[in-house]
């Protein structure tokens, strides 16, 4: 493959021409309730051509036959030449590298009959089911995939690997009467069938809380110092300042850029924020980005202040910063453009416990149903709650809805915790029409001195 | 390709269908402005379901495999499958349905940069930044099954996107639209687009206070989907089958308006999702499914309805890698679906006359998230602007509309006279009366 992609890279008369190429084997199995939903395997396979001619715009061919490869190559060169642009596109420098990166496949999947990936996730799922007869619907399902990755480019770089990747996800539904409440499990990994074994207690603990929330009280709407559980704070950093740190969101705009200059301030001195594609063993981790760029650990706020964006090439030569390697494309279906790999909260001092000791009233919001930002605003659902009172964990509490503006809350974050962790959830991020691209979270428990908290808006 | 597969799978299984689809797309984006990217996809894949000793399996290929493995991967998908009753529609009549536009199908390059680049130029204004994409996608649908159905058609699909994105220190606005269909936007339509634009941007540069209490809104075509999600939702077969549909087992009943109606309508002309026949080679019809408040009928597809013990109403609806599942086409809700065709009305649909102190809502933030098939809903506003005594004063920043899309839809303060579509839905604006706003 690598000489068959090598020739038709020589081929171009591009200046500057990439081809990936991509072979996926998938299985996934869906248990709905008692009843198997579905249990399928597919492959995909494709590749993609990026092309730039000097004074030109990028030119971009993806394709499903491999036999097409010479003729996209000659497409996207075509593409490039098409669009004339004033301010020529320059790519930021990046030694050319040879690597040959087979992952730890951790049992590769594709030997694994279907029918145990079946009997895996019908016993987490049982786990849910026998929880309570309150749980009247469960979905549960058992995702697999590698992916074997080529990469060349004009540059000099040549890369292959091979990709593992696990998903497991369940959904607990419990129901009383008019009531309906669920409770999640959601795990992802870059790892094999051996990272897949021994769930079953989060999913039994998703369907326990799917049913405590039954009798949980909704909160009382209202302002409230507020302590997110990492798994939230992890996806507030993300959502909420994450995809302003992505450079193409402001390199071509000089308004966007004022707002975020660096040196700027952004939080008190306890906030240390990163991008870390190049931590192990997690589901946005990666050797390179889909433009041969190694990934790497970039700082984007240090004590309080705006220190670092992420950066795909042309971003980075653009802005005069270094690429970070955060240049990605969900599949052969893409051009890469800047994605986050793994974002932290970094880690603070003390416990839990400490962060809430002094806390008469107020919201531990765990987990999170989904959250949304747009510009400077966002809206987060929490998967549940609990008051806390007078420096205690108290009642669990339904319907937690944080909402904001980002800039306000970034600051009104005032203590950090010690105990950081990375989230392992499956799922994804999505920005222009890519997702889910799996990409991980972390941080420690947070506590904002105040925020909105929604659950009925007060009439 | 499809024939020999079911040549292959007829031999092996009591019964397979199997879909073919081939999609060429080209697109264009002005990012911030410029220019800066083109690009081409080729496409094609092979879906197919087998039913063995009355279970169901599925198996899906970009590659280039023999017909013989790709049944193989079905039969061991069918051996862990679910049973089901599944009736694999005969051959029938199809409706007649334009999907396809030679001109769309034949505009070059330039042809969309030149949409593109006029666009851009009008949009373009002093301290704002303009995006805008368009794309075409021409595809090749082949559907059959081992009844003897089978059906081929080709569709081509092209869209419009646009937003303006204003900074004034950290108050950012962003104002888009878009247009979709089967051929190139005839001109009236990119002239609606600028000035559905331009006039909100206009009229949300003035930032005022949010009201607060239980007060009218009108929901615009865009704002409207926290209201319509739970009922396209509940509306689904699916939902019916998992009994989470808060409207099973309601209809004929009166549950919203008596002016309110549902229809989905896969044969509407000059839309890229129409079709003349399903995923599951289920002939298409328009469908009735709410008509004056009333509760008509579920979308169902072939498995759904054999669960149900009903018939699939055609909306099986499946990529190459899945199993089909039911799926909406064109939604269209109004005063009994007049789809009058696409008006361009003002910014509030002419609802606004006696409104005293209100709202219109034209965008909120996290719409979908949470127990969205309750009705229940409480969202933060993306873009809502304030009105007072009939007329629009200003922009609403740091404001959350919350209350139950069941309850709202039983007494309708009116329908707007500026139906439009916006993505798969064709909808007025809606006065909703008694919605909670209140202040962040």
């Amino acid at each position: 493959m690598k000489d068959r992609l090598l020739d038709a890279l020589r081929a171009s008369r591009a200046d500057y021409t990439e081809i990936r190429v991509e072979r996926t084997w998938t299985s996934s199995v869906t248990y709905r309730g008692r009843r198997l939903e579905s249990a399928t395997a597919s492959e995909d396979q494709g590749g993609c051509v990026r092309a730039l001619h000097r004074g030109c715009g990028w030119g971009v061919a993806s394709f499903t036959s491999l036999e097409r490869l010479p003729a996209m190559v000659g497409r996207a060169s075509e593409l490039s030449r098409a669009i004339r642009v004033d301010d020529p596109i320059r790519l930021a420098d990046v030694p050319p590298h040879e690597a040959d990166a087979l992952l730890d496949l951790d049992g590769d999947v594709r030997g694994v009959p279907l029918a145990e990936k079946k009997r895996l996730i019908e016993a987490y799922n049982g786990e849910m089911l026998a929880v309570s007869d309150r749980v009247v619907d469960t979905l549960a399902t058992y995702g697999d995939e590698v992916t074997e990755y080529w990469f060349v480019s004009s540059a000099g770089t040549v890369l292959h690997e091979v990709r593992p990747e696990i998903t497991l996800s369940g959904t607990a539904v419990a129901r009383r009467n008019g009531t309906i409440e669920k409770g999640l499990e959601s795990i992802g990994l870059r790892r094999g069938w051996r990272g897949a074994q021994d769930r079953g207690a989060g999913f039994r603990a998703a369907a326990e809380r799917a049913v405590a929330l039954l009798d949980a009280p909704g909160v009382k709407g209202g302002r409230y110092p507020v302590v997110l559980d990492p798994e939230l704070a992890g996806v507030f950093i993300h959502e909420a300042f994450g995809h302003l740190s992505e450079a193409d969101f402001i390199y071509e705009n000089p308004q966007a850029r004022e707002m975020m200059t660096l040196g700027r301030r952004f939080g008190r001195p306890v906030l240390n924020v990163g991008d870390n594609g190049a931590a192990p063993g997690l589901r946005g981790t990666l050797p390179f980005d889909d433009e041969g760029t190694p990934t790497q650990d970039t700082p984007l706020i240090r004590e309080g202040v705006l220190v670092g964006r992420l950066h795909s090439r042309e971003t980075a030569a653009r802005l005069g910063e270094r690429p970070t390697g955060n240049a990605r494309a969900l599949s052969f279906r893409h051009a890469p453009i800047v994605r986050m790999t793994n974002t932290y909260i970094g880690n603070g001092r003390g416990t839990f416990e400490d962060l809430i000791r002094d806390v008469k009233l107020g919201v531990y919001a765990c987990s999170a149903f989904g959250g949304q930002t747009l510009l400077e605003n966002f809206s987060f659902t929490a998967a549940y709650g609990r008051m806390i009172r007078d420096g205690h964990p108290a009642e669990l509490v339904k319907d937690v809805v944080l909402a904001g503006n980002l800039f306000q809350t970034l600051d009104r974050i005032e203590r950090i915790a010690g105990d950081f962790r990375w989230n392992q959830m499956g799922g994804g991020c999505g920005k222009a029409g890519q997702g889910p691209l799996p990409v991980t979270e972390g941080a420690p428990h947070v506590r904002i001195e105040e925020a909105l908290v929604g659950g009925d808006v007060p009439a | 390709m499809i024939e020999r597969l079911l040549d292959e799978a007829r031999r092996r299984a009591r019964g397979a269908d199997a879909i073919w689809r081939r999609v060429e797309s080209t697109s264009v984006s002005f990012d911030w402005g410029r220019l800066k990217a083109a690009g081409a996809t080729e496409e094609a894949g092979i879906g197919l379901r087998v039913v063995k000793d009355g279970r169901v399996g599925t198996a899906g290929t970009t590659a280039v495999v023999a017909a013989g493995e790709l049944v193989d991967r079905a039969l061991a998908s069918a051996d862990l499958g679910a049973t089901v009753e599944l009736a694999l529609p005969a051959a029938a009549p199809l409706p007649d349905v334009p999907t396809h536009s030679d001109r769309a199908a034949g505009a070059s390059l330039d042809d969309l940069i030149a949409i593109g680049r006029a666009l851009l130029e009008r949009l373009t204004r002093d301290g704002c930044q303009v995006s805008v994409a368009i794309g075409r996608d021409v595809s090749e649908t082949r559907v059959a099954n081992t009844a003897g159905a089978h059906a081929a058609y080709r569709t081509t699909a092209v869209s419009v996107s646009a937003e303006i994105w204003r900074f004034a220190g950290d108050d950012v606005l962003m104002i888009g639209d878009g247009w979709d269909g089967c051929d190139l936007p005839p001109e009236d339509r990119l002239d609606a687009l600028v000035r559905s634009i331009t006039d909100r941007l206009e009229r949300a540069l003035r930032i005022v206070e949010p009201p607060e209490g239980a007060l009218p809104v009108v929901f615009t075509p865009p704002g409207l989907a926290a209201i319509l999600l739970p009922v396209t939702q509940a509306l689904s077969g699916k939902a019916v089958l998992q009994g989470i549909s808060p409207l099973v087992g309601r209809v004929g009943e009166e549950v919203f308006d008596p002016r309110f109606s549902v229809t989905d309508d896969p044969l509407r002309s000059g839309r890229a999702a129409s079709r003349p026949i399903d995923d599951e080679c289920v002939p298409s019809a328009p469908l009735p499914l709410v008509t004056r408040g009333s509760v008509r009928s579920f979308i169902y597809d072939l498995e759904t309805a054999a669960r149900a013990n009903t018939q699939s109403t055609g909306h099986g609806q499946r990529g190459i890698f899945s199993k089909p599942v039911p799926g909406y086409t064109n939604i269209i809700i109004g005063e009994e679906a007049r789809g009058k065709g696409e008006a361009v009305g003002e910014l509030g649909g002419g609802l606004l006359g006696d409104m005293q102190d209100g709202l219109v809502v034209d965008e909120l933030i996290g719409v979908g998230q949470g127990n969205v098939i309750s009705g229940a809903f409480s969202h933060p506003v993306a873009l809502a602007y304030r009105v007072e005594r009939g007329e629009i004063t200003g922009r609403v920043k740091d404001a959350a509309v919350a209350g139950n899309a069941y309850e709202l839809l039983k007494k309708i303060g009116g329908f707007g006279n500026d139906d439009r579509w916006y993505g798969a839905r064709h909808a007025p604006s809606l006065l909703l009366e008694g919605v909670s706003v209140a202040r962040r």
